[in-house]
């Protein structure tokens, strides 16, 4: 016989109807089924795209997503130049993937923060947002902005790096590689997270293949694809460095994949700005692009991103297709959902690293013998979590009281 | 003879139809048409036999009297196919390739909510992307369609249904 | 009234924010929660994240107001107790941003609810936003 569990109703009354962005049928504690229901952040970008000229089209693309905004101009604006045949310089390829693999770090380090928060580990967050603090003065030095970073103009890059700032950003990498062993310290010792991460969202190599799953997500169920090396685009194919893949099929998998990412970030900036080419940083492009069609592939952060564009010869593209790697995971993420324990559905969610907010999704919550819905909202589920597991010995308490007393 | 030119050549091979209908743009990008009446046996033969394992993206055209529809479909080497193909705007079937790529599934909502594509086979499921009242028969991504034109439109409920 | 200006001196010391994200892309939600960690730390000022309207004083906003959710954004404003303030943090949020004119996008908060100070940048930055912050608590000690 399930138990029954009483499941904290949020503050919208459960006869309005909001847009739940999950809904879930329990039986017990356990999700029998899960409903993933995107959209609640659709603007309509690519239709705003085609009253917009390629250059605006930049800047508004960039701000499809604040975590990953370079990946998207980037993929963007490698479409247009193949249409428009334009040969970027090299210096510009070396900037842009400088850009790319500084905003990698960002983005993990930003994850592992967001990672610790959902399973209570709150200090984790304290130290790697202190530290990802090091990447985003970095990249306002360079690019004049945190985010959003204005960097791409069509046929190259519009900023260049001087020596003083390169010598920076050295010593910026030998600082957070020596953080980021620390970090990859914790994850292989500290037995309170392995415990918490191991065997949750559980997907192996098998089904990561066959529902498409991209990204961290994907090689840590031993998929080993990564666009850089596969389909390599700017300055990769000048780089040497490891496509990391785990096979623990899991959360625990994801964090070492994240984290071995990181490393693999610091030597790949170090090998740009040794090598690094004299020359311009932009050829010049035509305002309008002649007819034609392409297709841009780059490895975000979270995955594959992928660009259509086609253009009719005028300033303004006909179409514009952006395929975000979060929606090529939200099948994975219904499936991790599917058997497992509510309490785990913080962390199995924001394994993916999902690129929509963590502020405010409502969760539906239906047990399967009783229609009637209540609506819980993610803080209330994070809640419910981490008391979950506290009352089965897994508590983050005593690692805070650690960190907090300067454990790093 | 370069990867792409092994794909055109063995494409036209086992569909004569083929014929000038591949085009190879640069390394790593081929592009190929195809009409509905031929699509699920290329597609088919793409996904099971020629190594095209991953389908990255699927885009949606309104091209005037008919809407476009490209399947992006990669390799692990990443070599990408681009498949395009057509119906006519005032009867836009076509067949889910889920049983093939289950990822295909939100992309295949997509292309159902913001250009009108009639998807047979799509399981019962949430819409995507467009909000729950957004009014029936309003395509944003069609050329004609206006911001203006949903100010008067009634609001409705649910999506577009499947099958 | 004596309970109104303990009330007020109570709010004035620590107020208690909701933060809520409108249909942005993260960014600024980002930098909202940088300012609480440890370098910017906007809990010296006595601020503190809440989860539920009914004990907000202070909606701080993310975020051009998608049409997903502007019926949410309106029902959160309405449960939450008098008086209440409302920051809208970054350009969106001020104006639509570069969102202005997309078909799913209403535009700044004050399209919906009644704005009482207002953050621009895009991202706008932990710095800008913690400004405000403090900007916004001025006003309220200068207010009778």
């Amino acid at each position: 016989m399930a138990d029954v569990i009483r499941i904290p109703i949020g503050p919208q009354h459960p006869a309005l109807k909001e847009p739940a962005n999950f809904m879930l049928t329990l039986g017990g504690e356990k999700i029998l089924e899960a409903g993933v229901r995107l959209g609640y952040n659709h603007r309509g970008i690519e239709k705003a795209c085609e009253q917009r000229t390629y250059i605006q089209d930049l800047y508004l693309l960039e701000r499809i997503c604040g975590i990953c905004s370079h990946s998207h101009s980037t993929c963007f604006v490698q479409a247009v130049e193949e249409i428009a045949a334009l040969e970027v310089p090299k210096r510009a390829a070396y900037l842009r993937t400088l850009v790319a693999e500084l905003e990698r770090i960002h983005s993990h380090l930003l994850w592992l923060g967001v990672a610790g928060h959902e399973v209570g580990f709150d200090t984790l967050l304290m130290y790697t947002w202190r530290d990802r603090e090091v990447v985003m003065d970095l990249l306002a030095a360079l690019t004049g902005n945190r985010v959003n970073y204005g960097l791409n103009t069509i046929g190259g890059v519009r900023r260049d790096v001087t020596p003083e700032q390169k010598e920076k950003i050295l010593q910026g990498m030998d600082i957070l590689e020596e953080r980021t062993r620390y970090y990859i310290q914790i994850a292989t010792q500290e037995t309170t997270l392995i415990q918490r991460l191991s065997g949750v969202g559980l997907l192996n190599h098998e089904d990561a293949l066959r529902l498409g799953a991209v990204g961290p997500t994907a090689r840590a169920s031993a998929v080993d694809r990564d666009l850089r090396r596969d389909d390599p685009y700017a300055a990769y194919r000048e780089v040497s460095f490891k496509v990391i893949t785990d096979n623990h099929n899991d959360v625990y998998g994801r964090t070492l994949v994240r984290v071995g990412e990181l490393m693999e970030c610091y030597g790949i900036i170090r090998q740009l700005l040794k090598q690094m080419p004299d020359g311009p940083i932009a050829v010049k492009a035509p305002r309008k692009i002649p007819a034609g069609e392409a297709l841009s592939r780059y490895e975000a952060p979270r995955g594959e991103d992928v660009h259509y564009v086609k253009a009719d010869g005028t300033d303004k593209p006909e179409r514009v297709k952006v395929r975000a790697p979060t929606l090529a995971n939200v099948q994975v993420v219904a499936h991790m959902l599917k058997n497992r324990y509510l309490a785990d559905m913080p962390i199995i969610i924001a394994a993916i690293d999902p690129c929509f907010s963590c502020t405010d999704r409502l969760i539906s919550v239906a047990q399967a013998d009783d229609r009637r819905a209540d609506v819980m909202t993610w803080g209330q589920l994070r809640d419910y979590s981490i008391a979950w597991y506290r009352r089965r010995g897994v508590d983050f308490s005593g690692l805070n009281r650690t960190f907090r007393k300067g454990g790093a | 003879m370069t990867d792409e030119e092994t794909i055109q050549a063995e494409l036209v091979a086992r569909f004569p139809f083929m014929r000038d209908k591949v085009r190879v743009q640069r390394p790593r990008r081929v592009w190929a048409e195809v009409g509905q009446d031929h699509f699920a046996e290329v597609f088919g033969c793409l996904a099971r036999e020629m190594r095209f394992t991953m389908l990255s993206a699927i885009t949606g055209l309104d091209q005037g009297e008919t809407l476009g529809l490209i399947y992006h479909l990669a390799r692990e080497n990443g070599l990408v196919l681009s498949l395009a193909t057509g119906v006519p705007k005032a009867q836009p079937v076509v067949q889910t390739v889920t049983p093939l790529f289950a990822c295909a599934d939100v992309y295949e909502r997509e292309v159902a909510d913001l250009l009108g594509f009639q998807v047979q086979g799509l399981p019962q499921g949430p819409r995507y992307p467009l909000p729950d009242g957004w009014p029936a028969g309003q395509y944003p991504l069609r050329k004609d369609w206006k911001p203006e034109s949903l100010g008067d439109a009634k609001a409705e409920k649910g999506g577009p249904t499947s099958g | 009234m004596l309970t109104e200006r303990i009330v007020r001196w109570a709010r004035i010391k620590s107020p208690w924010i909701l933060h809520f994200n409108t249909g942005a892309c993260n960014a600024c939600d980002i930098e909202i929660i940088a300012s609480l960690t440890p370098l910017y730390d906007v809990e010296r000022f006595g601020v503190l994240l809440k989860g539920t309207p009914r004990h907000a004083d202070v909606l701080v906003c993310s975020g051009p107001v998608t049409r997903q959710v502007k019926d949410r954004l309106v029902r959160i404003y309405e449960q939450m107790p008098q008086p209440k303030f409302v920051v809208a943090v970054g350009t969106c949020a001020c104006s639509g941003g570069v969102f202005q004119g997309c078909y799913n996008v209403e535009g700044g908060i004050d399209t919906v609810i009644p704005v009482s100070a207002y953050i621009p940048g895009c991202p706008a930055s932990p710095g800008a936003i913690i400004d405000g912050v403090v900007k916004l608590l001025g006003s309220l000690k200068q207010s009778k």
